[in-house]
């Protein structure tokens, strides 16, 4: 049998549905060595903005219990260099890339959109609304579904390019932060961006992590992004998902596909092992071959829940 | 380039309950590896440690006739005390080898190098003994540590580097001088000794001190540093250090060894 691992995600056709996602996969070309870019499905490249960004100061990551926290700060090359710099590279060796955009401002997120501007080596933009690690900007969009809208409307007039939206989970209510990217004309949604943590240095009394919190990652939050995915999946069944959080193996991967992610990006497992995500796309055709499923989009959206009962009082 | 492949361990040599040598099977890492290079190390399956470690290679050489990595490893948390307990045979994920390495090439048969340890910042410069030696090289070696068991693999230096160049100190005088590896530097730069290139691998404490004499004296360094790491190879920017130039450099990619002019030692 051979397995149909392509994946319809809104206007874009991926080869398959095993991306990597921003922040865990530097601009891509630091892992060609490791792996075959043009495998992948798509790459999602770390969060670009306007000018140049140094980033926080150290300490900027530790490990926790099956995870790790950082507060990197978006520290990043600009949108400028990396156009000129990293992205022939990258369209040289097959790669799909995913600009992944932040600013401070309105204005900033859509300057960097208006420099990528109709560049076809750039096949979708996805929008960070959800880093917890910079004192502006990022989560003051994710935070809260005005905002975002209002942001998500300016981006999606500046571009003509597949718009996704990267949400934060750090809310009460991921549906209504969808819906408002949604309706304010993302063509898809990321979820999860990294939950905001702490982890304290007991002999100093200190956070671990210079900018106090951090963001947490890694197999720990995978119930949480599972979960969340699924529920956005429920309120608005047609919208494309990149799945993310704690994709460690197949099963992981298979798993985000069935709560209704149409793909997933891979993220700090990239830094355990750098060849992870291609050896994925073997292991999911693998997998698919072994149960029986002749295209993996259909594994999408089919997980089988039983009605919740009201509360029983004795 | 870097390779990502699986060693077997081959021996665990434990020198007291915080400190031993793991020596891996040398893969073709080994014929790749320059002094000063790091590999990264994932302590067994699970979760539980999350993340690979870090540590220098500190050595290329042979257990019993097979090509070996050595890692001198100081037990600090869950990543270094699980890596002490792996069995003869076990495979172990290793990434490397990684970083820029010491600057040697430029080293002439005259020039006089320094070697400055402080603790399990030893690390780095057990290979670079042995290729300083095999150079015909001469070095000397001021090596500190809080006791005599924070110094180790003295009969290895002594032999690479002659003992008459093997200097030490100690918090508590169980060996050697008692004060601070910066002390005993002190002393023979007051001497008149001129090095071409001090290389030193330590704790920031130490870095800071010696980072200040060798600017005093105008003496070039090659600082070995030291970082919380999740990837090793430049993408998750957790390593940096800052620079006097204003950014944040990665100690995994524009490291691990420095220039100590290039760092901004008031904001690290």
């Amino acid at each position: 049998m051979t397995v149909d691992l392509s994946t319809a995600f809104g206007r874009l056709r991926l080869k398959n549905p095993i991306g990597t996602a921003s922040g865990t996969f530097g601009y891509g070309l630091e892992f060609a060595h490791y792996l075959d870019l043009a495998a992948l499905g798509a790459i999602s490249v770390k969060g670009l903005s306007f000018r140049p960004c140094h980033g926080n100061p150290p300490p900027r990551i530790c490990e926790t219990d099956a995870g790790m926290l950082n507060a990197i700060g978006l520290q990043n090359v600009g949108v400028d260099a990396f156009l000129a710099e990293k992205l022939p590279e990258l369209a040289r060796l097959g790669a799909t890339v995913i600009a992944n955009v932040w600013g401070d401002t309105e204005d900033d997120y859509v300057a960097v959109v208006e420099r990528i501007g109709s560049d076809r080596r750039v096949a979708a933009i996805e929008v960070n609304v959800s880093c917890p690690n910079v004192v502006k900007g990022g989560m003051i969009f994710g935070n809260n579904p005005e905002a975002l809208a209002a942001l998500v409307k300016r981006i999606r007039a500046a571009t003509g390019h597949p718009l996704v939206v990267k949400l934060s989970p750090n809310v009460t209510d991921i549906v209504a932060c969808a819906h408002a990217a949604v309706d304010a004309g993302a063509d898809a949604l990321s979820l999860i961006n990294t939950l905001v943590g702490l982890a304290i240095d007991l002999e100093r009394r200190e956070p671990k992590i210079g900018f106090t919190t951090g963001g947490l990652s890694g197999p720990a939050i995978r119930p949480v992004a599972l979960r969340m995915v699924w529920e956005v999946r429920k309120a608005i069944p047609k919208i494309p998902i990149f799945g993310m959080g704690g994709i460690e193996t197949v099963e992981h991967v298979v798993e985000f596909l069935i709560a209704g992610a149409n793909a997933v990006q891979i993220g700090t497992a990239n830094f355990r092992d750098p060849s992870l995500a291609s050896r994925l796309v073997g292991e999911l055709a693998a997998w698919c071959e072994d149960h029986g499923v002749a295209r993996v989009s259909d594994l999408v959206d089919t997980l089988r829940t039983r009605p919740r009962p009201d509360h029983e009082f004795a | 380039m870097a390779v990502n492949e699986s060693l077997r361990v081959l021996r665990t040599i434990h020198y007291d309950e915080h400190h031993y040598s793991l020596f891996v099977s040398a893969g073709t890492i080994g014929p790749k590896t320059k002094p000063g290079h790091f590999a990264m190390i994932q302590a067994g399956e699970g979760f539980r440690p999350y993340l690979r470690r870090a540590f220098s290679i500190a050595d290329v050489t042979k257990v019993a006739g097979v090509p070996a990595l050595e890692f001198v490893v100081k037990i600090v948390g869950v990543g270094t005390a699980a890596l002490a307990r792996f069995a003869e045979g076990t495979p172990l994920p290793v990434l490397g080898p990684l970083g820029v390495p010491f600057p040697i090439d430029d080293l002439l048969p005259s020039d006089r190098v320094a070697l400055v340890a402080g603790g399990i910042g030893l690390a780095p410069l057990v290979l670079l003994a042995r290729t300083l030696a095999a150079r015909g090289i001469a070095a000397d070696l001021f090596y500190g540590g809080r006791n005599e068991n924070d110094v180790l693999k003295r009969a290895d230096f002594e032999r690479f580097l002659g003992p008459h160049r093997c200097r030490y100190a100690t918090d508590d005088g169980s060996l050697g001088r008692r004060g601070r590896v910066t002390e005993l530097f002190t002393n023979a730069l007051a001497g008149g000794v001129r090095y071409r290139r001090v290389y030193a691998c330590g704790p920031v404490a130490m870095f800071r001190a010696l980072a200040e004499l060798l600017a005093e004296a105008k003496l070039e360094g090659s600082f070995a540093m030291e970082s919380e790491m999740a990837c090793g190879f430049g993408v998750c920017l957790g390593c940096v250090v800052p620079m006097v130039d204003g950014r944040f450099a990665t100690i995994c990619k524009e490291g691990p060894c420095v220039s100590p002019a290039q760092i901004d030692w008031a904001r690290l």
